[in-house]
């Protein structure tokens, strides 16, 4: 075979592996869209919580140790982007153990679809339902009189913390998915992400905490991503809050999506 | 012979029902784990996180651990409430409700038995919630005794009441789809109350909210225990609350279950 022949092969295969991944992402965003059940909960728990916060914790702001804010809206909604975000983000692994659980994931394997299209294809649903939900929570929020002190370029920031920051979790989920097999497995970590996201300053900040809680809280991840991508919406541009934010829901990603492929090596090894 | 429409038969049924439920719990690790983890992780979750708000004044106590606890074992309670829904949605879907239905007697046995289920599960997040904030968070029990009895009248009362509620949605849905509607009720009458500040704090929409909840006088019942003891203002509208609970919700659940007796 001619170099030139190879290449053509090798842009050939490549294309195929797009195309199917392109096919397989578009059934996963269909998935989470056909079924509101999974969806809407993720984003309304969000909002009401934000609701609920912000009409019963305005005389918190007022503390010593509190961030300087215009309002409790305003503090809060880092923590709600993420969270819904956050929240949907388990769905790529329970939907991938539903293909497991019903044949389809077997189906897929013995066809010629390429493997990283498997793994790509359930992250790509996360990350594009993470950015519809986050176009949403933002949207209700500047309605109801949040502001961004950052403005646009803090605003696509967000954006695409938010949209790695789903494909992290979504990389948890595979994981989990591709080791047990089980729907319900997956769907148990649930308390965990909303567990990882209390104990953080997502919904008070951590001066405001004392002992061991205010300990975890300050070396919890989640906090060292809130914390950078609030200053961008109470105290404005930065360019080390919007490096940090993005480099370590970067880092966050490509681990988890890292151990997502290493297991699915070694499920398709052991079959 | 045991009479089938004696009041020895229908406490059997109940008995029977609320244990078999307590069995079903024991045996499955995904519904032991919440009921043991999540009320407890609610209140250290409260109290780690909003522990600052003791700062301000007319919050009521300076630990937090007085004002979150009650709160930590209405979350708890709720989980309860859900369950006994649980427990029937499974036994709708795989014929074995169908098959207590032909049983001869009165159904109303099926009803309490799902009930009792609730209630009996609701003394696991109650205490545990209840020995972690004493232990751990050195919560201080002014009302004593009293306060201790009432906080277990009002957890118990409580599940019952969110049993009605989640039987209701059961019986008339007939799916574990059910589940998924009574939790939004479920936790718009736990949120919007005076669950983790008092109502002085509150602003706006909220505190109409607060204000109108059952949730709220059946919290003031529940909390005074652990603030300036037990007193009779408190403790009769918590009562009523829970009382009107289990009417508005139980005796539609009782209608629709009759509905579907053959």
């Amino acid at each position: 075979m001619t170099a030139t022949a190879a290449a053509a092969d090798q842009r050939s295969r490549l294309r195929s592996a797009l195309d199917q991944a392109a096919a397989l992402s578009l059934r996963s965003i269909r998935t989470s869209f056909r079924n509101p059940v999974s969806f809407v909960p993720g984003l309304v728990f969000p909002l009401m919580l934000a609701a609920v916060y912000s009409a019963q914790f305005q005389r918190a702001l007022g503390l010593p140790g509190f961030p300087e804010v215009d309002s409790f809206l305003d503090f809060i909604l880092p923590a709600s982007i993420l969270q819904a975000v956050a929240f949907g983000a388990t769905a790529a692994g329970a939907d991938m153990a539903l293909d497991m659980e019903n044949g389809f994931f077997d189906r897929l394997l013995t066809s010629p679809v390429s493997r990283p299209s498997i793994l790509s294809a359930r992250l790509a649903g996360s990350a594009v339902e993470a950015a519809i939900k986050f176009v949403i929570i933002l949207g209700i929020f500047l309605l109801f009189g949040a502001s961004v002190k950052s403005s646009v370029p803090g605003v696509l920031v967000i954006l695409v913390v938010s949209v790695l920051l789903a494909m992290a979790i979504g990389g948890v989920s595979l994981v989990l998915a591709l080791r047990t097999g089980s729907q319900e497995a997956v769907n148990a970590s649930f308390p965990l992400v909303f567990s990882v996201l209390f104990v953080s300053s997502a919904f008070f900040p951590t001066e405001l905490m004392e002992g061991w809680y205010q300990t975890i809280a300050e070396n919890n991840p989640i906090t060292w991503i809130i914390d950078p991508v609030r200053r961008l919406v109470i105290e404005g541009w930065s360019w080390s809050d919007s490096l940090s934010a993005i480099g370590l829901t970067f880092a966050f990603a490509v681990a988890t999506i890292s151990w997502a492929t290493f297991a699915l090596r070694r499920r398709l090894a052991t079959l | 012979m045991t009479a089938i429409t004696g009041p020895a038969h229908s406490a059997g049924v109940i008995g029977s029902l609320a244990a078999r439920g307590m069995v079903r719990i024991i045996r499955r690790p995904s519904l032991i784990i919440p009921t043991i983890v999540m009320p407890v992780f609610f209140l250290v979750a409260f109290t780690g996180s909003f522990s600052g708000i003791t700062n301000i004044e007319g919050y009521g106590t300076d630990n937090v651990f007085n004002w979150m606890t009650p709160y930590a074992v209405l979350q708890g309670v709720s989980f309860a409430g859900v369950g006994a829904a649980g427990m029937t949605g499974e036994d709708i879907e795989n014929g074995f409700f169908d098959r207590l239905l032909l049983t001869p007697g009165p159904k109303l046995p099926l009803m309490l038995g799902a009930i009792g289920y609730a209630m009996i599960r609701a003394l696991i997040p109650t205490t545990l919630v209840l020995i972690t904030a004493l232990v751990v968070g050195g919560a201080d029990l002014n009302g004593g005794a009293l306060g201790v009895l009432i906080l277990y009248v009002g957890a118990l009362g409580t599940a019952a009441g969110f049993a009605c509620l989640g039987l209701l949605a059961i019986y008339r849905l007939q799916s574990m789809r059910a589940l998924l509607a009574i939790q939004v009720p479920i936790f718009a009458l736990t949120f919007l109350s005076i669950g983790q500040v008092p109502l002085d704090f509150q602003t706006g929409w909220l505190r109409r909210a607060s204000e109108l909840n059952p949730i709220t006088p059946i919290l003031e019942m529940l909390r005074q225990g652990f603030l300036d003891g037990v007193t009779w203002e408190s403790t009769w509208p918590g009562l009523v609350a829970i009382a009107a609970l289990i009417t508005v919700f139980g005796v539609p659940a009782w209608f629709q279950l009759r509905r579907m007796a053959p």
